[in-house]
């Protein structure tokens, strides 16, 4: 548990952005870290360890322990349901989680619908919310092909431009929750490493919020 | 060598082998010889409860019990917890009228956990409850007989972390917030995020000076002099009540200085607690050791008001600080 923060960097879709904004608050990492095969790598000021992660693994990493702080997107944070703790918006990878259909249905939550998604615990429970029954199956990928083979009536998924939709023939029907990613940490490391993990949240918050 | 027709364990339950069996073997009687010394008594509560037991006051364990049908079709639970069985048992009278009650107990308690993240179902716990005694005295004798049990276990580096539930009960109760509202901003405390809190505060026309007072509370964590500094700025009675019980502990603490830390920031979102609260913590592990708390309202919901304050502890977390 001693030394510098190890701190869980999402794959895919954000990471760029994410090392943007940590660039911005003079956290550099370098493409020599970067494209290392070393699993775990360090800013040019070594001050912190990052290692790379699937976005859906950083809360599981994260509530355990082993990892002391991660950027993760809202939706998987929400999905998650992980004992965390989430000092800050990064204001970064913001899309719409939302549920969608075909264009030429009206689709009424009260009937006995089938939902396709990767958030299958969110999704459950906005319906719930709705008081609609819904039956949802879960997916891994390409869930906006699900309702055009029939697998589904309707999708849980994250829209970002709505290209993806609309190239499916497929439009937002209301938004679940808006997305964006933010800063966990460990609910024990928040308390053990006080210090450092309140220097990073504090050097991060001064570029988000930069301009309010 | 494996034989044949042998048979494996169900997922979230193991064996404890050897070492580790002997690791909580000393704990626990490391631990007992300070209870004894203190003139706490052992009890070995039931292992199974009526389901009920864990319906009553705000408990969270319900949902997570194991349960099955007797004969009769009651509906039973496996042990899930011992503070609600201690209440059943003072309530029902079995110890008899003299207070305070000094109890202590080491054992198993079962609950669903989420094995994908690498959980158990049984863990083993130790613990103590001081029953009848609703004083700023009970408060430090339970947190002296905690800090001496690590003390005698050799585990020096361990440290307490004690909050109360008046701090955030007195500024969120002047909030005037109910529903949906009060539920998203102990939420938003929870996650310790600062500009999420100000910004809902700020939309619902709170008072200045009360978001200010949760601001410095959200941000005290440390010895005396956090306390003394966040009590100067606070103006709600029962927070700065609370504040002055903490500091009173501090005083009495004193000894323990150097391993007490005040940390106000952490919010009891079921409100379970009604006094102190408090957590351990070792450099060298990232779970919580243990935790405690005064929980006067608890016994009520058993037939029987009593203030009373305990602690307990994860054996097999102590047990890899040997």
């Amino acid at each position: 548990m001693n030394g510098k923060l190890l701190i869980a960097l999402p794959k895919g879709r954000v990471y760029d952005a994410a090392l943007a904004l940590l660039g911005r608050a003079s956290i550099i990492i370098d493409a020599t870290a970067q494209f290392s095969r070393a699993l775990i790598f360090e800013d040019t000021a070594e001050r912190y360890q990052f290692v790379a992660l699937k976005p859906v693994d950083i809360p599981v990493y994260v509530e355990s322990g082993v990892i002391d702080a991660g950027i993760v997107g809202s939706d998987i944070l929400r999905e998650a349901d992980s004992d965390v703790n989430e000092p800050l918006d990064l204001q970064i990878g913001k899309c719409r989680l939302a549920v969608a259909g075909p264009d030429a249905k009206t689709v009424s939550y009260h009937q006995n619908i089938r939902v396709a998604t990767k958030y299958p615990r969110t999704a459950s429970k906005f319906f719930q919310g709705r008081n609609a029954h819904v039956h949802i199956v879960r997916l891994e990928g390409s869930v906006e092909i699900a309702p055009l083979l029939g697998l589904a009536d309707v999708i849980v998924d994250l829209v970002e431009t709505g290209r993806t939709l609309r190239e499916n023939g497929m439009s937002i029907i209301e938004e679940v929750a808006g997305v964006s990613s933010k800063l966990i940490v460990n609910r024990t490391a928040m308390k053990m490493k006080a210090a450092a993990v309140n220097r990073l949240i504090t050097d991060l918050d001064k570029v988000v919020y930069a301009n309010s | 060598m494996q034989h044949n027709n042998t048979i494996g364990l169900p997922s979230g339950f193991r064996d404890i082998l050897y070492d580790e069996a002997a690791a909580r073997r000393k704990i626990e009687s490391t631990f007992a010889g300070v209870f004894d010394g203190n003139g706490y008594h052992e009890i070995v509560p039931s292992g199974v409860e009526f389901l009920d037991v864990y319906a009553r006051g705000n408990q969270s364990v319900k949902d997570l019990t194991f349960k099955f049908l007797d004969r009769d079709d009651n509906l039973l639970s496996l042990r899930a917890d011992f503070t609600p069985a201690i209440a059943r048992i003072v309530a029902a009278g079995a110890l008899g009228d003299t207070m305070p009650h000094r109890l202590w107990y080491a054992g198993s308690v079962y609950r669903k956990a989420d094995l994908h993240r690498g959980r158990f179902h049984e863990f083993r716990q130790i613990g103590a409850e001081l029953i009848g005694k609703g004083s700023k005295e009970g408060d430090v004798e339970i947190l002296t007989t905690a800090l001496a049990c690590l003390e005698a276990g050799g585990m020096h580096d361990v440290q307490l972390h004690i909050n109360h539930a008046g701090i955030f009960r007195g500024l969120i109760g002047s909030l005037g917030l109910a529903g949906d509202g009060l539920k998203n901003i102990k939420t938003e405390i929870d996650h310790k995020d600062m500009r999420r809190v100000a910004a809902r505060l700020e939309r619902q026309g709170v008072d200045l000076k009360v978001r200010e007072q949760l601001e410095v509370v959200c941000r005290c964590v440390g010895g005396r002099e956090a306390l003394v500094a966040t009590s100067g700025v606070i103006h709600n009675d029962e927070t700065r009540e609370a504040i002055d019980t903490l500091l009173q502990i501090s005083d009495a603490l004193s000894k323990w200085s150097d391993r007490v830390i005040f940390d106000l920031t952490e919010i009891d979102e079921m409100e379970y607690y009604t006094g102190i609260m408090f957590a351990f913590f070792s450099p060298r592990l990232s779970s919580e050791l243990g935790s405690g708390g005064r929980y006067d309202t608890l016994l009520q919901e058993y037939g029987r008001a009593l203030p009373a304050v305990g602690f307990s502890f994860a054996v097999d977390g102590l047990a890899e600080l040997l």
